[in-house]
């Protein structure tokens, strides 16, 4: 089966990579743009830090990846030299992504240099002087940078939803699919680097204290939206497959390798659907409720947050090897 | 035929009158851009866009299945071991005693509306505007195969040696010194019929205008450029109640047949 798979195991794991990487930029852009004030402060301030530094990160592996597999790194410039005006005119999918993926990166690292601690690495003016830049430099950056990864996230999907021999991609519901798995997945990056950093009760970062009720709430609401943003997922999903069973031709005829008795069928479900979606939901929706409901104070036992994030992270890559490799095992039907 | 001929040239004759006047700019108009009057002559109007169009016709009718063509492209085109620009698929219908094998030649289809040169991110594939064949520039290509999942068809591959993208390229080398593909010089059966498909004195274009022909997943919009004589479409996924059919092809290593 590994054969005929054109598109291997980079691009999907690209397609992941791509899409935490925007994710996480597009959380930490968000809080620094629209973010909370007064008690809550210092830890918006960490959430957005973790995700700026955690955002061009992923997508830079996941570019060097996509070059090692075209084999000769340098011919990959080709996306930028060769027919400039021909494809300004003529937009290939692949094209706008090579751009956004070049301007990601650019924006995305002057970015999180904005959120380096330059005055304690640094002594004397330069520290100061930096510092002083990256604090004026951090909100007109995170408006740039908040498009260009939503743009990121969708690209991710629209190049595999752009060509209809492939019934399985072309599909108008996939670029929301990615998207919101993106900054899923994005969100859960962030908060499990932070679940090691806050791991030890009394734990302190900068100005941020694991007994400080802000840090209770704080965590009670990103929990609250990563389920939601589950259910969201869940809800596209089976958009996806409405989609795919309304058309009558290839795509439904595709679709069927999701469904049970399909060749990716128990991946699918198994990865996908239960780790990767319902068992975090789960998991963290019972907390949840205990405090939402039963007025409890949210408190989590420490290896089952960390396994969540971790199954949504799993599910995100299992999401994108299945959608790449059902895409490419199906085709059209008939001559 | 003599009937059609005969109001093709009394519309000529009409048109050129007309065009003298102001009214040939609306003339130009009606037909829809085109830029001479015989453009709009219902025999030499094909619909596609490049004046001189080639493409090709295969009479399944005559194809014995004998795999010269294929032998003849790998020959011809120096393909690598393991993958193939045309190969000819066995289609086995029905069930003894009223079980029958016919033979699908297949090849690049040319289209005038091609995917894989629309998701090209650098350019690399375009259609020739002397004779719109779609070719692959090898100095440009980055070998992301982008384009061999746009084809609906299934004729792009990855060369193994050159790691670019590669496809039936019609022998751009033999057509433009005024020889045909290999493939048709080679059939045995002369099933495959190579021409300017917009030419109205070439024969494709003729037997075109004769028979009925019909192309490969017409459905997709692609306007291929490879006709076919007695094509049937029916294959495992889209065959009648009752019917067998098994197809064999060439990709042995792929479950899908695009």
């Amino acid at each position: 089966m590994e054969q005929h798979l054109m598109w291997n195991w980079p691009m999907i794991v690209y397609l992941f990579l791509a899409g935490l990487g925007a994710g996480a930029l597009a959380v930490s852009g968000i809080v620094v743009l629209w973010g909370p004030a007064g008690e809550f402060r210092h830890r918006a301030a960490l959430i957005a830090r973790l995700g700026a530094f955690i955002g061009p990160l992923p997508v830079i592996i996941g570019t060097g990846l996509l070059i090692y597999e075209l084999g000769r790194p340098f011919r990959a410039l080709n996306l930028f030299t060769s027919n400039f005006w021909f494809l300004a005119l003529n937009p290939s999918p692949m094209n706008w992504g090579s751009w956004f993926i070049l301007l990601f990166c650019i924006f995305a690292t002057v970015y999180a240099l904005t959120f380096i601690p330059w005055k304690s690495l640094l002594r004397g003016e330069w520290g100061e002087r930096l510092e002083a830049r990256g604090e004026r430099l951090r909100a007109p950056m995170a408006s740039i940078c908040v498009p260009l990864a939503i743009a990121m996230a969708i690209y991710t999907a629209i190049l595999l939803a752009a060509v209809p021999a492939r019934p399985l991609w072309h599909t108008p519901v996939l670029w929301l699919l990615f998207t919101v798995s993106a900054i899923s997945t994005g969100l859960s990056a962030i908060i499990l680097v932070q679940r090691f950093m806050f791991r030890k009760p009394g734990a302190v970062r900068g100005a941020v204290r694991r007994e400080d009720p802000a840090f209770r709430v704080t965590e009670y609401y990103l929990v609250s939206m990563k389920v939601l943003l589950i259910i969201a997922e869940l809800v596209v999903i089976g958009l996806f497959f409405m989609f795919a069973h309304m058309t009558i031709n290839s795509a439904n005829f595709a679709v069927q390798t999701l469904l049970p008795g399909g060749e990716m069928a128990t991946t699918f479900w198994v990865g996908v659907i239960l780790v990767g979606l319902l068992m975090p939901a789960f998991i963290e929706g019972f907390y949840l409720l205990r405090t939402a409901v039963l007025g409890h104070e949210f408190e989590w036992p420490y290896v089952i947050n960390v396994s969540a994030p971790i199954a949504i992270l799993f599910g995100g890559l299992m999401l994108r090897y299945v959608i790449v490799v059902g895409g490419q095992i199906t085709g059209p039907i008939g001559i | 035929m003599s009937d059609s001929s005969d109001s093709q040239v009394s519309r000529r004759k009409f048109l050129k009158t007309v065009s003298q006047g102001a009214a040939a700019v609306a003339t130009a108009g009606v037909a829809g851009g085109a830029m001479h009057a015989a453009a709009t002559n219902p025999a030499t109007d094909s619909g596609k866009k490049n004046k001189v169009q080639y493409g090709m016709l295969i009479d399944l009718r005559r194809c014995i299945g004998c795999q010269a063509c294929t032998v003849a492209c790998k020959a011809e085109a120096d393909v690598p071991m393991g993958v193939s620009r045309s190969w000819v698929e066995y289609v086995e219908k029905g069930l003894y005693p009223n079980a029958g094998r016919s033979f699908l030649p297949r090849l690049c289809n040319h289209c005038s509306e091609p995917h894989c040169v629309r998701v090209c991110p650098t350019g690399a594939t375009y259609e020739r505007p002397q004779d719109g064949l779609i070719v692959i520039d090898q100095g440009v290509c980055i070998g992301c195969l982008y384009c061999a999942h746009a084809c609906p068809y299934d004729m792009r591959f990855l060369n193994p040696v050159t790691r670019f993208a590669d496809k039936c390229d019609m022998c751009i080398h033999r057509v433009s010194k005024g020889l045909v593909p290999s493939c048709v010089n080679t059939c045995q059966g002369r099933a495959r019929i190579f021409g300017d498909v917009n030419d109205p004195n070439s024969e494709i274009h003729k037997l075109i205008a004769r028979n009925p022909v019909s192309v490969i997943r017409e459905t997709y919009g692609t306007q291929p450029n490879v006709y076919y004589i007695g094509l049937d479409t029916t294959d495992e996924n889209t065959k009648k109640p009752g019917q067998y059919v098994r197809v064999t092809t060439n990709k042995a290593n792929s479950p899908k047949r695009t």
